[in-house]
């Protein structure tokens, strides 16, 4: 049986891990370093299979297994394009998670179950490598089948016991170097150490010549060739070795214990106990991982960097692959020494071990982004589809231009079924939305609509849309596409905290909505069945193409418009029936970029995009839409105290010869920077550029020309087009 | 595996709805403590709120699978634990979706809002 080192066959016997196979042959992963065979330390990494930073002492040896050495850099190569097959996810839920399955590991199963607990044990010694604890709380393991994601509902006991601890001296990097727990297993499995020379407590079992005094460095060329220590008196001894064994002592393997803080984790066994602290390292490599010494952690230490946290994040120690296994006993006996305190270990994060790009995703998923009921018509249409407001959405359907002058001189129809819907009802409707809402709802007529912002308690908007009555102490209300959620939240909340009797649907995802738009959509709509079309902020319920459909007649774009609200499994069959019933009318559909172009021309502001968070409808000039002379709404407080203080910007409207600046655009008042542009667009009707933008005061005034872009722009009032609003309430 | 379903949803007061009594072979699901998902729908639903609504609502989708396939998936898919009882009623993310979840002994209804149902055939796999 063999596998495949760099290249070479290597034999192994059977039950040999990676690294015993290759010491058997002489070999190392690594250039070197104190070898634990505990799956603690850093020296035994390989890319094994195309997975790099591989622990080959915890990884069985089988045939034909590809293992490959970092390279002299210390980096394996980045993992190639090719995507990684995916990794498959389990998740079991139980009381209790142990961790670790030695004596301490079963004796606290076995009390559990005892207890009448669901328990599950993972144990990396049986394929169930734990590699972090997360907030659920959340144990996630690594084992032949997938990730294992375990979900206990009690206590998780970390029972992973003790970890060597590895020296500090000058030549610690030399291969030959093991642990005393290490030594004892490689002797097990056969492989001759030659002459040992042991440093601290002794392997069990093995002959060796005792080392005495303190260790002062390890000597060779690439493989350890001797041990020099110093005597009490001073001087120093060189024993000569083919292998030098450590036993410095012992650390917990706490880190999924420092891991889980704040969650119901607690340690058993050694996992539990105090680590030994070694004697201050006086020179030599600290952290192998990110090649931190001696030298290193006094420098910071003369910089000010007193803090086991601060001293981990200013020289990397710790964060490399194994997580402070090997450095953190000797950075603690330094700063003790230091600072006469011995300060706790630093909080792990996840994860322990490495994992693959598969592995950290396995059971996760792309956000999921819905659909409307017409996504497949757009598609079909050739539309270029896009994410915004949380929807894919059709942004053009191949010529913009096109779907622009549809909507200025025939009829178009757009895909708006993404708006925020929702409905309320009860004997206390009325109430709730006259305190959310800075208009008089109940002037709302039924039958009526009417245009509104939404402010949240300090003033600002936050988003925008409509309500309309449907009767006595029935309102629909309309949000923006990506402001639904927030919105539907903020109803909710209010009218529990008032203890309001209404009820509330939203009908978001249930209801598609199309916009018929263009100076025939009455046309449009009379060949489709409505008799009678409503007026301008008005809505009627009636069939359209045989779909029962809210009409409501309103303009976003500027021309007259009806949105058509119905259920959403009709939306295939009235968008079909409309392009039908349009086609000598010239009708097309317009996508979202044409949308935004023509509600620009109208001065129609995109809250989120015009707005910013700070934005109250003085600063965006809409103060007509906000009735401070209103017993209360939320919001009204802070808009009185705030009409108190000077204005200082407003968004304006600025036209400009040539084409239009990118959004973003810095504005300039002579020298001074005076704002940016939120909307721009070259508006084929008008001839020129028309924009939004935010523009500062100066000396209490707005000025009327800027620069824009290095240009000159004038402001102007909106809307720059149809100023007197015929065509929309024609 | 999954098609339109449709429902109909009533909004109306807590005790209206725990008051109200829902006709043999439809499944009533009480997503909220103010709202009922009722499939297949109504004729005429009974509810003892004058201010209730109603509210035919076909933009669900989903389908009944056999408890084996649901469990399986949801084993991969679900990090919350399913109900060991049946029937029961559960909802939550699942594969990433706002998934609503009927199991009953022999069969299991998933739904998600229609929306979804792109993502729910691409996710919800054996």
């Amino acid at each position: 049986m063999r596998i495949i080192v760099d290249g070479s066959p290597v034999d192994y016997a059977a039950g040999d891990s990676v690294l015993l196979a290759m010491l058997r042959a002489g070999m190392q992963p690594t250039s070197g370093g104190c070898l634990c065979v505990g799956g603690d330390c850093p020296h035994c990494v390989a890319t094994v299979d195309g997975v790099a930073y591989v622990r080959t002492c915890q990884t069985l040896a089988r045939p034909g297994q590809i293992v490959e050495s970092f390279p002299d850099d210390g980096y394996p190569p980045l993992p190639g394009a090719a995507p990684e097959p995916a990794v498959a996810a389990r998740n079991i839920h139980c009381d209790v998670v142990v961790i670790g399955q030695g004596a301490a590991g079963r004796a606290a199963a076995a009390a559990a179950r005892q207890a009448g607990k669901q328990v599950i044990t993972l144990d990396a010694g049986a394929g169930a490598e734990v590699i972090g604890i997360y907030a659920g709380p959340l144990v996630v393991a690594r084992t032949a089948a997938g990730m294992l994601h375990a979900h206990p509902q009690g206590e998780i006991i970390v029972a992973t016991g003790a970890a060597e601890i590895q020296p500090v001296a000058p030549g610690n990097d030399l291969a030959g170097i093991l642990t005393a727990r290490a030594a004892e297993a490689v002797a097990a499995s056969g492989i001759n150490l030659g002459h040992i020379v042991a440093i601290g407590t002794a392997p069990a079992g093995l002959k060796v010549e005792q080392a005495e005094g303190d260790l002062v460095r390890f000597e060779g060329t690439q493989r350890v060739a001797g041990v020099v220590m110093r005597d009490r008196k001073g001087g120093e001894r060189r024993y000569a070795c083919d292998t030098a064994v450590v036993g410095l002592g012992l650390q917990p393997r706490d880190a999924l214990l420092r891991m889980g803080q704040g969650l119901a984790v607690r340690a058993v066994g050694d996992a539990a106990r105090a680590s030994d602290i070694p004697a201050c390292p006086l020179a030599g490599t600290v952290c192998p991982c990110s090649g931190v010494t001696v030298a290193d952690l006094e420098s910071v230490w003369q910089r000010g960097f007193h803090e086991l946290e601060l001293v981990k994040r200013s020289t990397l120690a710790g964060t490399g692959t194994c997580q402070g296994m090997a450095c953190m006993p000797h950075v603690r006996s330094f700063l003790q020494t230091r600072g006469g305190t011995l300060q706790p270990q630093f909080t792990a994060r996840p994860v322990t071990r490495q994992l693959t790009m598969g592995e950290a995703s396995a059971g996760s998923h792309h956000q999921a982004v819905p659909r409307t009921a017409l996504d497949g018509e757009h598609r079909r249409l050739g539309a270029r589809m896009d994410r915004i407001g949380g929807w894919w959405r059709p942004w053009n359907y191949g010529n913009p231009l096109q779907e622009y002058w549809a909507v200025r001189e025939a009829v178009s129809i757009g895909d708006v079924s993404t708006l925020g819907k929702m409905q309320v009802s009860g004997p206390d409707a009325l109430e709730l939305l006259e305190r959310l809402y800075p208009t008089r709802v109940k002037s709302i007529a039924p039958g009526a609509m009417r245009y509104v912002l939404m402010l949240n308690d300090r003033g600002y908007i936050f988003d925008d849309g409509l309500i309309g009555c449907d009767g006595a102490n029935r309102y629909s209300l309309t949000f923006t596409s990506g402001g639904a959620s927030f919105a539907e939240m903020w109803v909710r909340d209010w009218a529990e905290s008032w203890k309001l009797d209404v009820r509330i649907l939203n009908q978001t995802m249930a209801l598609g909505a199309i916009n018929v738009t263009g100076p025939l959509a009455t046309e449009l709509l009379q060949r489709a069945g409505l008799a009678s079309a409503p007026k301008y902020m008005q809505q009627a319920k009636a069939l359209v193409a045989g779909v029962q459909c809210r009409v409501q007649r309103l303009s976003f774009t500027g021309e007259l418009s009806y949105e058509l609200h119905h259920p959403a499994e009709n939306s295939v069959s009235l968008w079909r029936q409309l392009l039908e019933l349009g086609k000598d009318l010239g009708i097309r559909p317009h996508g979202l970029q044409t949308l935004l172009q023509l509600r620009l021309e109208k001065g129609h502001i995109i809250v989120g995009q015009d707005t910013d968070f700070d934005s109250t409808a003085r600063r965006v000039d809409m103060e007509w839409a906000v009735k401070v002379e209103k017993p209360d709404f939320v919001g009204r407080q802070a808009v009185l105290r705030t009409n108190k203080v000077a204005l200082d910007r407003q968004l304006a409207g600025f036209e400009m010869e040539g084409a239009a600046p990118v959004e973003g655009a810095s504005i300039h008042f002579g020298s001074e920077y005076a704002g940016y542009v939120t909307s721009s667009f070259t508006s084929p009707v008008l001839g020129r550029a028309v924009m939004l933008g935010w523009l500062r005061l100066f000396a209490g005034k707005l000025p009327d020309a800027v620069m824009i872009d290095g240009r000159r722009a004038q402001r102007v009032p909106v809307p720059f087009y149809d100023k007197d609003g015929s065509r929309a309430r024609v | 595996m999954f098609e339109r379903v449709h429902t109909m949803r009533i909004v109306a007061t807590p005790a209206a709805l725990d008051a109200a009594r829902w006709p043999a072979g439809h499944v009533a699901l009480r997503t909220a403590a103010d709202e009922v998902l009722i499939t297949p729908p109504l004729a005429s639903p009974q509810v003892a709120d004058e201010h209730a609504i109603v509210m035919a609502d076909g933009a669900f989708f989903g389908g009944w699978i056999a408890p084996a396939l649901a469990l399986a998936v949801l084993e991969r898919e679900c990090e919350w634990e399913v109900p060991h009882e049946r029937p029961a009623f559960a909802q939550g993310m699942v594969a990433g979706l706002p998934v609503k979840l009927w199991l009953e002994s022999e069969r299991v209804l998933v739904l998600v809002a229609a929306p979804f149902a792109h993502d729910l055939a691409e996710r919800f796999v054996p």
